[in-house]
């Protein structure tokens, strides 16, 4: 086992594709091990942090266990999962929901108490919340070139589009944070000095 | 670097923000600079962005993943024999007889005479000289029933 993830490891998302629909375990372990980390972090930004991120994530690796053909480019394998995950948290998020605990959004906006001073992890609260509340679109785009560093040109190919339609969605996610934030920028970007960041 | 061609610094510190390393990995040239104004405000957004959460996986959700596969096993494909392309049409299981009606109906024409091709009920007897030449369909029985009744 260690030998095959030593080999595995060495191997291209491509070799590891293919190795996969042989239903080699070790090889499609090997891709999880590279990518379920991003589309995890992805999939906890679209759900705003909902408990059901892991259910999510796997649910986009299964699909690719079940049929590894489905990447036609092995280069994208990465933004395919990400396209994936990004379409079952949005096929999540349109199902009606009753009685789910899952629902409730877990993000909790500090300005609940605007009396207290907010400390680094409420000032990440805030963020968070207001990124969860961008339109979808807005926020996968962010997501996927802000937080995860992908190029504007994979962006553009897992959120089927353009790369001028995913710049103005970037244009928009910012300017919507920019205007949500505003009231408290100073008591935030203050915050953060004092931390020494 | 193509996409860089004409791209305004104040688009791109819209979009992108004031790390010129995103602009590069876009496939932007880092060159000149924003109005201050947008790159004020580009910096800002950049530090608040950072200031967002950074999720881990949850301890085991790696092992719990792979521990699903036996579970789903990939899918059975089933061979089924290549469809034909285009279904025949319905016209065309007619178009032999059709064909050869007319074909043979071209040929008994050309003949010039049908009665060996048709049945003797028509062609015989009934057909041809059943009518005396003299009664031209009972026309003449008509004269004379308007004489009797012409008062």
């Amino acid at each position: 086992m260690t030998s095959d993830a030593t080999t595995f490891g060495r191997m291209t998302d491509g070799g590891l594709l293919e190795a996969a629909a042989a239903q080699n375990r070790a090889a499609f372990a090997e891709i999880v091990t590279r990518h379920y980390q991003p589309v995890y972090r992805l999939v906890w930004r679209m759900t705003g942090g909902k408990a059901d991120c892991e259910d999510i994530t796997q649910e986009a690796f299964l699909r690719l266990w079940q049929n590894p053909a489905q990447v036609r480019e092995a280069a994208a394998l990465k933004g395919w999962l990400m396209r994936v995950a990004s379409n079952a948290v949005i096929d999540r998020s349109r199902k009606p929901r009753h009685g789910d605990l899952d629902a409730e959004p877990e993000l909790k906006d500090p300005l609940a108490r605007p009396d207290a001073p907010l400390d680094r992890a409420e000032a990440a609260q805030m963020i968070d919340a207001r990124i969860a509340a961008l339109p979808e679109r807005q926020r996968l785009a962010l997501s996927l070139v802000y937080f995860e560093g992908l190029t504007n040109i994979e962006a553009a190919s897992a959120m089927e589009s353009t790369v001028e339609a995913v710049e103005s969605l970037l244009a928009r996610a910012r300017r919507s944070l920019k205007e949500s934030l505003s009231p408290q920028w100073r008591e935030l970007l203050g915050g953060l000095m004092e931390t020494g960041r | 670097m193509e996409n860089g061609k004409g791209a305004s610094p104040d688009k791109m510190l819209a979009s992108y923000g004031a790390d010129r390393s995103r602009w590069a990995r876009a496939g932007y040239v880092a060159e000149g600079q924003g109005s201050p104004e947008a790159e004020a405000e580009a910096l800002h957004i950049d530090k608040l962005l950072d200031l967002a959460s950074r999720p881990t996986v949850p301890e085991g959700a790696l092992a719990r993943m792979l521990a699903e596969l036996p579970a789903a096993q990939p899918a059975t494909v089933i061979a089924f024999p290549p469809r034909k392309t285009g279904r025949t049409p319905f016209f065309r299981y007619a178009a032999l007889p059709l064909a050869a009606s007319l074909a043979l109906g071209i040929y008994l024409g050309a003949q010039g005479d049908l009665d060996l091709a048709l049945p003797t009920a028509i062609t015989g007897a009934v057909a041809l000289g059943d009518d005396p030449a003299d009664d031209l369909g009972g026309v003449g029985e008509l004269d004379a029933y308007a004489e009797d009744n012409v008062t």
